[in-house]
Protein backbone atom coordinates (compact mmCIF):
# COMPACT_ATOMS: atom_id res chain seq x y z
CA UNK A 1 0.00 0.00 0.00
CA UNK A 2 1.17 3.45 -0.77
CA UNK A 3 2.77 5.41 1.98
CA UNK A 4 0.77 8.43 0.87
CA UNK A 5 -1.89 7.73 3.45
CA UNK A 6 -3.67 10.89 4.39
CA UNK A 7 -4.11 11.16 8.09
CA UNK A 8 -6.59 13.44 9.75
CA UNK A 9 -5.32 12.90 13.27
CA UNK A 10 -4.50 16.05 15.15
CA UNK A 11 -1.58 16.31 17.51
CA UNK A 12 -2.72 15.19 20.92
CA UNK A 13 -5.84 13.51 19.59
CA UNK A 14 -6.88 10.18 21.02
CA UNK A 15 -5.35 8.00 18.35
CA UNK A 16 -6.97 4.79 19.49
CA UNK A 17 -10.43 6.33 19.59
CA UNK A 18 -9.98 7.75 16.12
CA UNK A 19 -8.80 4.43 14.73
CA UNK A 20 -11.71 2.67 16.45
CA UNK A 21 -14.13 5.01 14.77
CA UNK A 22 -12.49 4.21 11.45
CA UNK A 23 -12.87 0.52 12.15
CA UNK A 24 -16.61 0.90 12.71
CA UNK A 25 -16.99 2.81 9.47
CA UNK A 26 -14.87 0.28 7.61
CA UNK A 27 -16.88 -2.68 8.93
CA UNK A 28 -20.05 -1.08 7.62
CA UNK A 29 -18.40 -0.68 4.21
CA UNK A 30 -17.43 -4.35 4.20
CA UNK A 31 -21.01 -5.30 4.93
CA UNK A 32 -22.07 -3.13 2.01
CA UNK A 33 -19.70 -5.11 -0.20
CA UNK A 34 -21.13 -8.37 1.10
CA UNK A 35 -24.51 -7.02 0.00
CA UNK A 36 -23.28 -6.44 -3.55
CA UNK A 37 -24.16 -8.81 -6.35
CA UNK A 38 -20.69 -10.32 -6.00
CA UNK A 39 -20.65 -10.90 -2.27
CA UNK A 40 -17.27 -10.85 -0.52
CA UNK A 41 -14.91 -12.71 1.76
CA UNK A 42 -16.69 -11.33 4.77
CA UNK A 43 -15.21 -13.24 7.69
CA UNK A 44 -11.56 -12.62 6.88
CA UNK A 45 -12.21 -9.02 5.86
CA UNK A 46 -13.74 -8.28 9.24
CA UNK A 47 -11.10 -10.15 11.21
CA UNK A 48 -8.22 -8.30 9.59
CA UNK A 49 -9.65 -4.80 9.66
CA UNK A 50 -8.17 -3.59 12.92
CA UNK A 51 -4.75 -4.86 11.92
CA UNK A 52 -4.94 -3.07 8.59
CA UNK A 53 -6.12 0.19 10.12
CA UNK A 54 -3.31 0.12 12.68
CA UNK A 55 -0.75 -0.75 10.00
CA UNK A 56 -1.94 2.02 7.71
CA UNK A 57 -1.66 4.42 10.61
CA UNK A 58 1.97 3.29 10.99
CA UNK A 59 2.55 3.86 7.28
CA UNK A 60 1.20 7.39 7.57
CA UNK A 61 4.39 8.34 9.40
CA UNK A 62 5.85 8.83 5.93
CA UNK A 63 9.11 7.00 6.59
CA UNK A 64 8.72 4.60 3.71
CA UNK A 65 6.71 1.96 5.50
CA UNK A 66 4.73 -0.24 3.13
CA UNK A 67 1.77 -2.42 4.12
CA UNK A 68 0.99 -5.48 2.01
CA UNK A 69 -2.19 -7.45 2.56
CA UNK A 70 -0.96 -10.91 1.67
CA UNK A 71 -4.31 -12.61 2.36
CA UNK A 72 -5.66 -10.85 -0.70
CA UNK A 73 -9.05 -12.53 -0.55
CA UNK A 74 -9.82 -10.03 2.23
CA UNK A 75 -9.88 -7.37 -0.49
CA UNK A 76 -13.13 -5.88 0.80
CA UNK A 77 -11.46 -5.26 4.14
CA UNK A 78 -8.47 -3.70 2.43
CA UNK A 79 -10.54 -1.36 0.29
CA UNK A 80 -12.54 -0.28 3.32
CA UNK A 81 -9.44 0.25 5.44
CA UNK A 82 -7.74 2.27 2.72
CA UNK A 83 -10.82 4.44 2.36
CA UNK A 84 -11.32 5.21 6.03
CA UNK A 85 -7.58 5.87 6.41
CA UNK A 86 -7.65 8.40 3.59
CA UNK A 87 -5.45 6.59 1.06
CA UNK A 88 -8.39 5.78 -1.19
CA UNK A 89 -10.52 8.87 -1.75
CA UNK A 90 -13.53 7.26 -3.40
CA UNK A 91 -15.89 4.98 -1.56
CA UNK A 92 -15.17 1.54 -3.01
CA UNK A 93 -18.33 -0.15 -1.74
CA UNK A 94 -20.78 0.97 -4.47
CA UNK A 95 -18.20 0.12 -7.14
CA UNK A 96 -16.99 -3.20 -5.76
CA UNK A 97 -16.80 -5.94 -8.40
CA UNK A 98 -18.22 -3.76 -11.16
CA UNK A 99 -16.89 -3.44 -14.70
CA UNK A 100 -14.80 -0.34 -15.21
CA UNK A 101 -13.62 -0.21 -11.61
CA UNK A 102 -10.52 -1.73 -10.05
CA UNK A 103 -12.14 -3.21 -6.94
CA UNK A 104 -11.82 -6.86 -7.87
CA UNK A 105 -12.23 -9.78 -5.54
CA UNK A 106 -8.49 -9.86 -4.99
CA UNK A 107 -6.55 -6.60 -5.01
CA UNK A 108 -4.12 -5.38 -7.62
CA UNK A 109 -1.98 -2.32 -8.23
CA UNK A 110 -4.72 -0.52 -10.16
CA UNK A 111 -6.31 0.28 -6.81
CA UNK A 112 -4.96 3.55 -5.40
CA UNK A 113 -2.75 2.75 -2.45
CA UNK A 114 -2.04 -0.84 -3.51
CA UNK A 115 1.38 -1.74 -4.94
CA UNK A 116 1.27 -5.51 -5.29
CA UNK A 117 -1.23 -8.08 -6.55
CA UNK A 118 -2.15 -10.56 -3.85
CA UNK A 119 -4.68 -13.28 -3.26
CA UNK A 120 -2.66 -16.02 -4.73
CA UNK A 121 -1.55 -16.79 -1.22
CA UNK A 122 1.96 -16.42 0.08
CA UNK A 123 3.25 -13.75 -2.31
CA UNK A 124 2.57 -10.70 -0.17
CA UNK A 125 5.03 -11.91 2.45
CA UNK A 126 8.07 -11.81 0.12
CA UNK A 127 6.81 -8.62 -1.52
CA UNK A 128 6.95 -6.92 1.87
CA UNK A 129 10.29 -8.52 2.69
CA UNK A 130 11.72 -7.27 -0.60
CA UNK A 131 10.43 -3.82 0.19
CA UNK A 132 12.09 -3.96 3.60
CA UNK A 133 15.33 -5.05 1.97
CA UNK A 134 15.15 -2.14 -0.45
CA UNK A 135 14.63 0.29 2.42
CA UNK A 136 17.63 -1.10 4.24
CA UNK A 137 19.86 -0.96 1.17
CA UNK A 138 18.91 2.69 0.78
CA UNK A 139 19.61 3.45 4.39
CA UNK A 140 15.98 4.26 5.13
CA UNK A 141 13.91 3.34 8.17
CA UNK A 142 10.64 2.22 6.61
CA UNK A 143 9.15 -1.14 7.45
CA UNK A 144 7.86 -3.81 5.14
CA UNK A 145 4.67 -5.00 6.86
CA UNK A 146 3.03 -8.14 5.51
CA UNK A 147 -0.41 -9.05 6.80
CA UNK A 148 -1.03 -12.75 6.30
CA UNK A 149 -3.75 -15.15 7.31
CA UNK A 150 -3.15 -18.17 9.51
CA UNK A 151 -4.51 -20.44 6.79
CA UNK A 152 -2.10 -18.77 4.41
CA UNK A 153 0.79 -20.06 6.49
CA UNK A 154 0.19 -23.43 4.85
CA UNK A 155 1.88 -22.01 1.74
CA UNK A 156 5.56 -22.93 1.44
CA UNK A 157 6.44 -19.52 0.05
CA UNK A 158 5.75 -17.96 3.44
CA UNK A 159 8.35 -20.12 5.14
CA UNK A 160 10.82 -19.72 2.31
CA UNK A 161 10.60 -16.01 2.92
CA UNK A 162 10.88 -16.36 6.69
CA UNK A 163 14.08 -18.30 6.16
CA UNK A 164 15.45 -15.61 3.87
CA UNK A 165 14.31 -12.70 6.07
CA UNK A 166 16.01 -14.17 9.11
CA UNK A 167 19.17 -14.95 7.18
CA UNK A 168 19.28 -11.41 5.82
CA UNK A 169 18.67 -10.00 9.31
CA UNK A 170 15.71 -7.98 8.07
CA UNK A 171 14.84 -6.25 11.30
CA UNK A 172 12.54 -3.89 9.44
CA UNK A 173 10.36 -6.71 8.15
CA UNK A 174 7.18 -7.32 10.11
CA UNK A 175 4.85 -10.24 9.48
CA UNK A 176 1.46 -9.88 11.14
CA UNK A 177 -0.62 -13.04 11.23
CA UNK A 178 -4.37 -12.54 11.34
CA UNK A 179 -5.06 -15.70 13.33
CA UNK A 180 -8.82 -16.05 12.93
CA UNK A 181 -8.71 -19.83 12.86
CA UNK A 182 -10.61 -20.24 9.62
CA UNK A 183 -9.91 -20.97 6.00
CA UNK A 184 -11.96 -21.60 2.88
CA UNK A 185 -13.14 -25.12 3.60
CA UNK A 186 -13.40 -24.95 7.37
CA UNK A 187 -11.21 -24.43 10.39
CA UNK A 188 -7.44 -24.37 10.23
CA UNK A 189 -7.30 -26.71 13.20
CA UNK A 190 -9.27 -29.33 11.29
CA UNK A 191 -7.49 -29.01 7.95
CA UNK A 192 -3.81 -28.35 8.62
CA UNK A 193 -3.20 -27.18 12.19
CA UNK A 194 -0.41 -24.82 13.19
CA UNK A 195 0.68 -25.91 16.64
CA UNK A 196 3.19 -23.79 18.55
CA UNK A 197 3.06 -21.05 15.97
CA UNK A 198 4.96 -18.48 18.02
CA UNK A 199 7.68 -21.04 18.66
CA UNK A 200 7.94 -21.68 14.94
CA UNK A 201 8.66 -18.05 14.21
CA UNK A 202 11.11 -17.87 17.09
CA UNK A 203 12.89 -20.92 15.72
CA UNK A 204 13.26 -19.13 12.39
CA UNK A 205 15.01 -16.31 14.19
CA UNK A 206 12.14 -13.85 14.50
CA UNK A 207 11.22 -11.66 17.40
CA UNK A 208 7.70 -12.77 18.26
CA UNK A 209 4.77 -11.07 19.93
CA UNK A 210 1.26 -12.34 20.47
CA UNK A 211 -1.49 -9.76 20.68
CA UNK A 212 -5.26 -9.31 20.61
CA UNK A 213 -5.78 -8.50 16.94
CA UNK A 214 -8.70 -6.24 17.74
CA UNK A 215 -6.88 -4.15 20.34
CA UNK A 216 -6.08 -1.08 18.30
CA UNK A 217 -4.04 0.47 21.08
CA UNK A 218 -1.81 -2.58 21.39
CA UNK A 219 -1.46 -3.00 17.64
CA UNK A 220 -0.61 0.66 17.18
CA UNK A 221 2.01 0.54 19.91
CA UNK A 222 3.59 -2.61 18.48
CA UNK A 223 3.85 -1.21 14.99
CA UNK A 224 5.21 2.10 16.23
CA UNK A 225 8.30 0.43 17.71
CA UNK A 226 11.60 1.76 16.46
CA UNK A 227 13.19 -1.16 14.64
CA UNK A 228 16.06 0.80 13.20
CA UNK A 229 18.65 -1.26 15.05
CA UNK A 230 16.77 -4.56 14.96
CA UNK A 231 18.49 -7.50 13.31
CA UNK A 232 15.66 -9.97 13.69
CA UNK A 233 12.40 -9.70 11.75
CA UNK A 234 9.26 -9.39 13.83
CA UNK A 235 6.32 -11.79 13.80
CA UNK A 236 3.11 -10.52 15.36
CA UNK A 237 0.62 -13.30 15.97
CA UNK A 238 -2.66 -11.45 16.25
CA UNK A 239 -5.60 -13.41 17.58
CA UNK A 240 -8.76 -12.32 15.85
CA UNK A 241 -12.37 -13.36 15.42
CA UNK A 242 -13.61 -14.32 12.01
CA UNK A 243 -16.50 -12.02 11.16
CA UNK A 244 -15.58 -9.65 14.00
CA UNK A 245 -18.19 -6.94 14.55
CA UNK A 246 -21.17 -8.75 13.08
CA UNK A 247 -22.57 -10.78 15.93
CA UNK A 248 -24.59 -13.03 13.65
CA UNK A 249 -21.50 -14.49 12.04
CA UNK A 250 -18.70 -13.99 14.53
CA UNK A 251 -16.49 -17.05 14.88
CA UNK A 252 -18.35 -19.04 12.27
CA UNK A 253 -16.40 -20.76 9.52
CA UNK A 254 -19.40 -20.39 7.21
CA UNK A 255 -18.90 -16.63 7.03
CA UNK A 256 -15.80 -17.07 4.90
CA UNK A 257 -17.61 -15.91 1.76
CA UNK A 258 -20.99 -14.29 2.12
CA UNK A 259 -23.59 -12.68 -0.11
CA UNK A 260 -26.48 -10.99 1.69
CA UNK A 261 -29.46 -8.86 0.76
CA UNK A 262 -29.84 -5.18 1.49
CA UNK A 263 -32.23 -5.64 4.37
CA UNK A 264 -29.85 -7.90 6.22
CA UNK A 265 -26.99 -5.55 5.48
CA UNK A 266 -28.89 -2.64 6.97
CA UNK A 267 -29.63 -4.65 10.11
CA UNK A 268 -26.04 -5.77 10.51
CA UNK A 269 -24.67 -2.28 9.92
CA UNK A 270 -26.92 -0.78 12.60
CA UNK A 271 -25.56 -3.31 15.08
CA UNK A 272 -21.88 -2.57 14.41
CA UNK A 273 -20.39 -0.54 17.24
CA UNK B 1 31.89 -21.79 -33.97
CA UNK B 2 31.47 -24.69 -31.67
CA UNK B 3 31.26 -24.63 -27.93
CA UNK B 4 34.49 -25.02 -26.09
CA UNK B 5 35.11 -26.81 -22.86
CA UNK B 6 32.05 -27.39 -20.70
CA UNK B 7 33.73 -26.28 -17.52
CA UNK B 8 34.89 -22.70 -17.51
CA UNK B 9 37.24 -21.68 -14.71
CA UNK B 10 35.95 -19.20 -12.17
CA UNK B 11 37.25 -15.77 -13.03
CA UNK B 12 38.03 -12.97 -10.64
CA UNK B 13 37.08 -9.43 -11.57
CA UNK B 14 39.74 -8.22 -14.02
CA UNK B 15 41.91 -5.38 -12.79
CA UNK B 16 41.93 -3.67 -16.13
CA UNK B 17 39.28 -2.79 -18.63
CA UNK B 18 40.42 -5.56 -20.89
CA UNK B 19 38.19 -8.57 -20.77
CA UNK B 20 38.30 -12.02 -22.23
CA UNK B 21 37.24 -12.21 -25.84
CA UNK B 22 34.56 -14.75 -25.13
CA UNK B 23 32.90 -15.94 -21.95
CA UNK B 24 30.04 -18.34 -21.54
CA UNK B 25 26.63 -16.72 -21.45
CA UNK B 26 26.30 -16.79 -17.70
CA UNK B 27 29.86 -15.61 -17.13
CA UNK B 28 29.38 -12.77 -19.61
CA UNK B 29 26.21 -11.81 -17.71
CA UNK B 30 28.02 -11.76 -14.39
CA UNK B 31 30.89 -9.76 -15.80
CA UNK B 32 28.76 -7.20 -17.62
CA UNK B 33 26.40 -6.67 -14.70
CA UNK B 34 29.34 -6.17 -12.36
CA UNK B 35 30.71 -3.48 -14.65
CA UNK B 36 27.37 -1.74 -15.01
CA UNK B 37 26.79 -1.75 -11.26
CA UNK B 38 29.93 0.32 -10.76
CA UNK B 39 28.09 3.33 -12.12
CA UNK B 40 24.53 2.42 -11.10
CA UNK B 41 24.02 1.85 -7.40
CA UNK B 42 20.40 0.76 -7.89
CA UNK B 43 21.52 -2.53 -9.43
CA UNK B 44 21.33 -5.45 -7.04
CA UNK B 45 22.37 -9.02 -7.82
CA UNK B 46 20.43 -11.89 -6.27
CA UNK B 47 21.29 -15.56 -6.46
CA UNK B 48 19.53 -18.66 -5.17
CA UNK B 49 22.57 -20.70 -4.20
CA UNK B 50 23.54 -21.41 -7.80
CA UNK B 51 25.76 -18.45 -8.50
CA UNK B 52 28.90 -20.36 -7.69
CA UNK B 53 31.94 -19.29 -5.79
CA UNK B 54 33.96 -16.30 -6.91
CA UNK B 55 31.02 -14.35 -8.30
CA UNK B 56 32.56 -11.10 -9.63
CA UNK B 57 29.58 -9.03 -8.48
CA UNK B 58 30.06 -10.27 -4.94
CA UNK B 59 33.71 -9.31 -5.05
CA UNK B 60 33.07 -5.86 -6.49
CA UNK B 61 29.81 -4.87 -4.77
CA UNK B 62 29.37 -7.10 -1.73
CA UNK B 63 26.70 -4.89 -0.16
CA UNK B 64 24.48 -5.36 -3.22
CA UNK B 65 25.11 -9.05 -3.75
CA UNK B 66 22.62 -11.26 -1.94
CA UNK B 67 22.58 -15.03 -1.99
CA UNK B 68 19.06 -15.71 -0.73
CA UNK B 69 19.54 -19.45 -0.59
CA UNK B 70 17.44 -22.13 -2.24
CA UNK B 71 14.27 -20.08 -2.37
CA UNK B 72 13.40 -19.26 -5.97
CA UNK B 73 9.85 -18.08 -5.42
CA UNK B 74 10.82 -15.85 -2.53
CA UNK B 75 13.66 -14.44 -4.61
CA UNK B 76 11.42 -13.45 -7.51
CA UNK B 77 8.80 -11.91 -5.22
CA UNK B 78 11.37 -10.10 -3.12
CA UNK B 79 12.76 -8.71 -6.35
CA UNK B 80 9.33 -7.19 -6.94
CA UNK B 81 9.59 -5.49 -3.56
CA UNK B 82 13.09 -4.29 -4.37
CA UNK B 83 11.94 -2.89 -7.70
CA UNK B 84 9.06 -1.10 -6.00
CA UNK B 85 11.64 0.45 -3.71
CA UNK B 86 13.60 1.85 -6.65
CA UNK B 87 16.15 -0.89 -7.27
CA UNK B 88 17.00 -2.82 -10.44
CA UNK B 89 17.16 -6.43 -9.29
CA UNK B 90 18.92 -9.02 -11.42
CA UNK B 91 18.12 -12.49 -10.22
CA UNK B 92 19.53 -15.76 -11.39
CA UNK B 93 18.80 -19.40 -10.93
CA UNK B 94 18.66 -22.38 -13.25
CA UNK B 95 16.01 -22.12 -15.96
CA UNK B 96 13.95 -25.12 -14.80
CA UNK B 97 13.61 -23.60 -11.35
CA UNK B 98 12.99 -20.06 -12.54
CA UNK B 99 10.50 -20.80 -15.29
CA UNK B 100 8.69 -23.71 -13.69
CA UNK B 101 9.06 -23.64 -9.91
CA UNK B 102 8.67 -19.87 -9.75
CA UNK B 103 6.29 -19.57 -12.71
CA UNK B 104 3.49 -17.92 -10.77
CA UNK B 105 5.87 -15.38 -9.31
CA UNK B 106 7.21 -14.62 -12.77
CA UNK B 107 3.67 -14.13 -14.06
CA UNK B 108 2.85 -11.67 -11.30
CA UNK B 109 6.18 -9.87 -10.98
CA UNK B 110 7.38 -9.68 -14.57
CA UNK B 111 3.97 -9.74 -16.23
CA UNK B 112 1.20 -8.19 -14.20
CA UNK B 113 3.37 -5.82 -12.18
CA UNK B 114 5.73 -5.15 -15.11
CA UNK B 115 8.40 -4.75 -12.44
CA UNK B 116 11.88 -3.87 -13.61
CA UNK B 117 13.25 -7.26 -12.68
CA UNK B 118 15.60 -9.29 -14.88
CA UNK B 119 15.72 -13.05 -14.57
CA UNK B 120 18.85 -14.67 -15.94
CA UNK B 121 18.29 -18.38 -16.42
CA UNK B 122 21.24 -20.64 -17.20
CA UNK B 123 20.87 -24.38 -17.75
CA UNK B 124 18.20 -23.72 -20.38
CA UNK B 125 17.35 -26.46 -22.84
CA UNK B 126 19.27 -29.61 -22.02
CA UNK B 127 22.52 -27.86 -21.25
CA UNK B 128 22.29 -29.57 -17.87
CA UNK B 129 22.84 -32.73 -19.91
CA UNK B 130 23.90 -35.66 -17.71
CA UNK B 131 22.50 -33.96 -14.58
CA UNK B 132 19.18 -35.34 -15.77
CA UNK B 133 15.66 -34.31 -16.63
CA UNK B 134 15.10 -32.37 -13.42
CA UNK B 135 17.80 -30.01 -14.63
CA UNK B 136 16.55 -29.67 -18.20
CA UNK B 137 14.27 -26.89 -19.36
CA UNK B 138 12.58 -27.26 -22.71
CA UNK B 139 9.42 -25.42 -21.69
CA UNK B 140 10.53 -21.98 -20.58
CA UNK B 141 9.93 -20.11 -23.81
CA UNK B 142 6.38 -21.46 -23.98
CA UNK B 143 5.70 -20.32 -20.43
CA UNK B 144 7.32 -16.90 -20.61
CA UNK B 145 6.05 -16.10 -24.10
CA UNK B 146 2.51 -16.50 -22.81
CA UNK B 147 3.03 -13.79 -20.19
CA UNK B 148 2.40 -10.38 -21.76
CA UNK B 149 4.99 -7.65 -21.31
CA UNK B 150 8.08 -9.76 -20.67
CA UNK B 151 11.07 -9.19 -22.92
CA UNK B 152 12.59 -12.59 -23.66
CA UNK B 153 16.13 -12.93 -24.93
CA UNK B 154 18.26 -15.94 -25.81
CA UNK B 155 21.61 -14.39 -26.66
CA UNK B 156 24.32 -16.26 -28.55
CA UNK B 157 27.84 -15.48 -27.48
CA UNK B 158 29.53 -13.01 -25.21
CA UNK B 159 28.75 -9.84 -27.17
CA UNK B 160 25.02 -10.52 -27.45
CA UNK B 161 24.71 -11.37 -23.78
CA UNK B 162 26.43 -8.13 -22.81
CA UNK B 163 24.18 -6.14 -25.14
CA UNK B 164 21.06 -7.78 -23.71
CA UNK B 165 22.14 -7.09 -20.13
CA UNK B 166 22.88 -3.46 -20.97
CA UNK B 167 19.46 -3.11 -22.54
CA UNK B 168 17.77 -4.69 -19.51
CA UNK B 169 19.47 -2.14 -17.25
CA UNK B 170 18.73 0.75 -19.57
CA UNK B 171 15.09 -0.05 -20.25
CA UNK B 172 13.99 -0.97 -16.75
CA UNK B 173 11.59 -3.44 -18.36
CA UNK B 174 11.09 -6.99 -17.13
CA UNK B 175 13.44 -9.38 -18.87
CA UNK B 176 13.87 -13.14 -19.01
CA UNK B 177 17.30 -14.02 -20.37
CA UNK B 178 17.89 -17.61 -21.35
CA UNK B 179 21.36 -19.06 -21.47
CA UNK B 180 23.16 -22.37 -21.28
CA UNK B 181 25.67 -23.80 -18.88
CA UNK B 182 29.37 -23.20 -19.42
CA UNK B 183 29.74 -23.55 -23.18
CA UNK B 184 31.35 -20.62 -24.94
CA UNK B 185 30.57 -19.45 -28.46
CA UNK B 186 32.30 -17.07 -30.78
CA UNK B 187 30.10 -14.02 -31.10
CA UNK B 188 28.37 -13.22 -34.37
CA UNK B 189 29.48 -9.98 -35.97
CA UNK B 190 27.52 -7.02 -34.65
CA UNK B 191 27.48 -3.53 -36.08
CA UNK B 192 26.93 -0.90 -33.41
CA UNK B 193 26.07 -1.49 -29.81
CA UNK B 194 22.40 -2.38 -30.20
CA UNK B 195 21.23 -5.76 -31.34
CA UNK B 196 19.37 -5.87 -34.64
CA UNK B 197 15.84 -7.21 -34.71
CA UNK B 198 17.08 -9.85 -37.14
CA UNK B 199 20.78 -10.57 -37.41
CA UNK B 200 21.24 -11.64 -41.04
CA UNK B 201 24.29 -13.80 -40.98
CA UNK B 202 23.70 -14.53 -44.65
CA UNK B 203 20.84 -13.58 -46.96
CA UNK B 204 20.40 -15.58 -50.13
CA UNK B 205 19.50 -13.59 -53.21
CA UNK B 206 16.39 -15.53 -54.14
CA UNK B 207 13.32 -14.97 -52.00
CA UNK B 208 12.36 -18.58 -52.62
CA UNK B 209 15.51 -19.85 -50.95
CA UNK B 210 15.13 -21.62 -47.67
CA UNK B 211 16.22 -19.57 -44.67
CA UNK B 212 17.50 -21.03 -41.45
CA UNK B 213 16.24 -19.18 -38.41
CA UNK B 214 18.40 -19.80 -35.37
CA UNK B 215 17.33 -19.36 -31.77
CA UNK B 216 19.51 -19.52 -28.70
CA UNK B 217 23.00 -20.85 -28.25
CA UNK B 218 22.75 -24.38 -29.56
CA UNK B 219 20.17 -23.54 -32.21
CA UNK B 220 22.60 -21.00 -33.59
CA UNK B 221 25.56 -23.34 -33.33
CA UNK B 222 23.66 -25.94 -35.36
CA UNK B 223 22.52 -23.38 -37.91
CA UNK B 224 26.09 -22.20 -38.43
CA UNK B 225 27.23 -25.80 -38.82
CA UNK B 226 24.47 -26.39 -41.36
CA UNK B 227 25.58 -23.31 -43.27
CA UNK B 228 29.06 -24.73 -43.51
CA UNK B 229 27.64 -28.02 -44.77
CA UNK B 230 25.23 -26.32 -47.15
CA UNK B 231 26.86 -23.09 -48.30
CA UNK B 232 24.48 -20.56 -49.76
CA UNK B 233 21.75 -21.28 -47.25
CA UNK B 234 20.30 -18.11 -45.81
CA UNK B 235 20.58 -17.69 -42.06
CA UNK B 236 18.76 -15.24 -39.81
CA UNK B 237 19.54 -15.21 -36.10
CA UNK B 238 16.99 -13.96 -33.56
CA UNK B 239 17.93 -12.82 -30.07
CA UNK B 240 14.63 -11.43 -28.79
CA UNK B 241 11.83 -13.96 -28.72
CA UNK B 242 8.85 -12.37 -26.98
CA UNK B 243 5.67 -11.79 -28.92
CA UNK B 244 6.24 -8.10 -29.66
CA UNK B 245 9.79 -8.53 -30.91
CA UNK B 246 8.94 -11.68 -32.79
CA UNK B 247 6.04 -10.01 -34.56
CA UNK B 248 8.35 -7.31 -35.88
CA UNK B 249 11.05 -9.82 -36.73
CA UNK B 250 8.57 -11.98 -38.62
CA UNK B 251 7.67 -9.09 -40.86
CA UNK B 252 11.32 -8.54 -41.69
CA UNK B 253 11.90 -12.23 -42.30
CA UNK B 254 9.00 -12.32 -44.72
CA UNK B 255 10.43 -9.43 -46.72
CA UNK B 256 13.37 -11.62 -47.69
CA UNK B 257 12.16 -15.22 -47.66
CA UNK B 258 9.07 -17.36 -47.62
CA UNK B 259 10.41 -20.73 -46.45
CA UNK B 260 11.96 -21.07 -43.04
CA UNK B 261 13.53 -23.81 -40.95
CA UNK B 262 13.68 -22.78 -37.30
CA UNK B 263 16.33 -24.43 -35.12
CA UNK B 264 15.71 -24.19 -31.39
CA UNK B 265 16.62 -26.10 -28.25
CA UNK B 266 13.08 -26.18 -26.95
CA UNK B 267 10.07 -28.35 -27.48
CA UNK B 268 8.14 -27.62 -30.63
CA UNK B 269 5.06 -26.90 -28.57
CA UNK B 270 5.15 -23.26 -27.56
CA UNK B 271 8.42 -22.73 -29.35
CA UNK B 272 9.50 -20.11 -31.81
CA UNK B 273 8.69 -22.08 -34.96
CA UNK B 274 5.12 -22.44 -33.78
CA UNK B 275 4.93 -18.72 -33.09
CA UNK B 276 6.40 -17.80 -36.48
CA UNK B 277 4.01 -20.16 -38.25
CA UNK B 278 1.11 -18.21 -36.73
CA UNK B 279 2.69 -14.87 -37.53
CA UNK B 280 3.52 -15.89 -41.12
CA UNK B 281 0.51 -17.78 -42.43
CA UNK B 282 1.58 -17.23 -46.04
CA UNK B 283 5.00 -18.72 -45.44
CA UNK B 284 6.29 -22.24 -44.91
CA UNK B 285 7.71 -22.67 -41.43
CA UNK B 286 9.17 -25.96 -40.26
CA UNK B 287 10.91 -26.77 -37.04
CA UNK B 288 13.97 -28.58 -35.80
CA UNK B 289 13.36 -28.83 -32.09
CA UNK B 290 13.30 -31.27 -29.22
CA UNK B 291 10.92 -34.15 -29.71
CA UNK B 292 8.40 -35.15 -27.06
CA UNK B 293 10.60 -37.64 -25.24
CA UNK B 294 12.22 -37.32 -21.82
CA UNK B 295 15.95 -37.90 -21.94
CA UNK B 296 16.75 -40.38 -19.21
CA UNK B 297 20.33 -41.23 -19.95
CA UNK B 298 23.60 -39.46 -19.40
CA UNK B 299 25.82 -37.85 -21.98
CA UNK B 300 27.18 -34.44 -22.74
CA UNK B 301 25.09 -31.58 -24.03
CA UNK B 302 25.36 -32.53 -27.68
CA UNK B 303 24.63 -36.19 -26.95
CA UNK B 304 21.47 -35.39 -25.01
CA UNK B 305 20.34 -33.05 -27.76
CA UNK B 306 20.91 -35.76 -30.32
CA UNK B 307 18.77 -38.12 -28.27
CA UNK B 308 16.00 -35.55 -28.68
CA UNK B 309 16.49 -35.32 -32.43
CA UNK B 310 18.43 -32.09 -32.29
CA UNK B 311 21.58 -32.53 -34.31
CA UNK B 312 23.18 -31.48 -37.56
CA UNK B 313 21.71 -34.33 -39.64
CA UNK B 314 18.26 -33.31 -38.45
CA UNK B 315 18.85 -29.72 -39.53
CA UNK B 316 20.22 -30.74 -42.92
CA UNK B 317 17.32 -33.10 -43.44
CA UNK B 318 14.87 -30.34 -42.60
CA UNK B 319 16.61 -28.01 -45.04
CA UNK B 320 16.45 -30.67 -47.73
CA UNK B 321 12.74 -31.27 -47.18
CA UNK B 322 11.96 -27.56 -47.09
CA UNK B 323 13.78 -27.00 -50.38
CA UNK B 324 11.66 -29.54 -52.23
Amino acid sequence: MSTAVLEDLQVGADVTATLAARAVEARRLVVDMAASSRGCHLGGSLSVLDILIAALHRASAGDGTEVVLSKGHAAAGLYAALHVSGALPENPAPLYGLAGHPYTGHPGPKVPGVRFPTGSLGHGVPYAAGWALSQRLRGRHGLGIAVAGDGELQEGLVWETCQVAAAQQLGNFVLVVDRNGGQNDGMVADISPLPRLAERFAAFGFDVTEVDGHDLGALTALLAEDRTAARRPLAVVADTVKGKGVRAVEGKAACHYVTIDQARAAKWKRAIR
Amino acid sequence: MSPTATTAPERPMPDTDERPVTLSGRDAYRDELTRLAASDDTIVCLEADLGGKGHPFQAAHPERFLNLGIAEGAMVDMAAGLAAGGHKPFISTFAPFAALRAAESLKLTLGYLAAGVTVVAPYAGVSGAWFGTTHHCLEDLAILRSVPGVTIAAPYGDAEMRAVVREAVRSGRPHYIRTGRNARYESLPLSGTELPLVNWEFTADATGAVCLVSVGEEGTRLALAARRAAPGTAHAHLTYLDHDNLTAAAAELARHHSRFVVVEEHRGQGGIAEALALLLPACQVTSVSADRSWPSQGGDHEEVMAALGLDLPAVLDALHRAAR
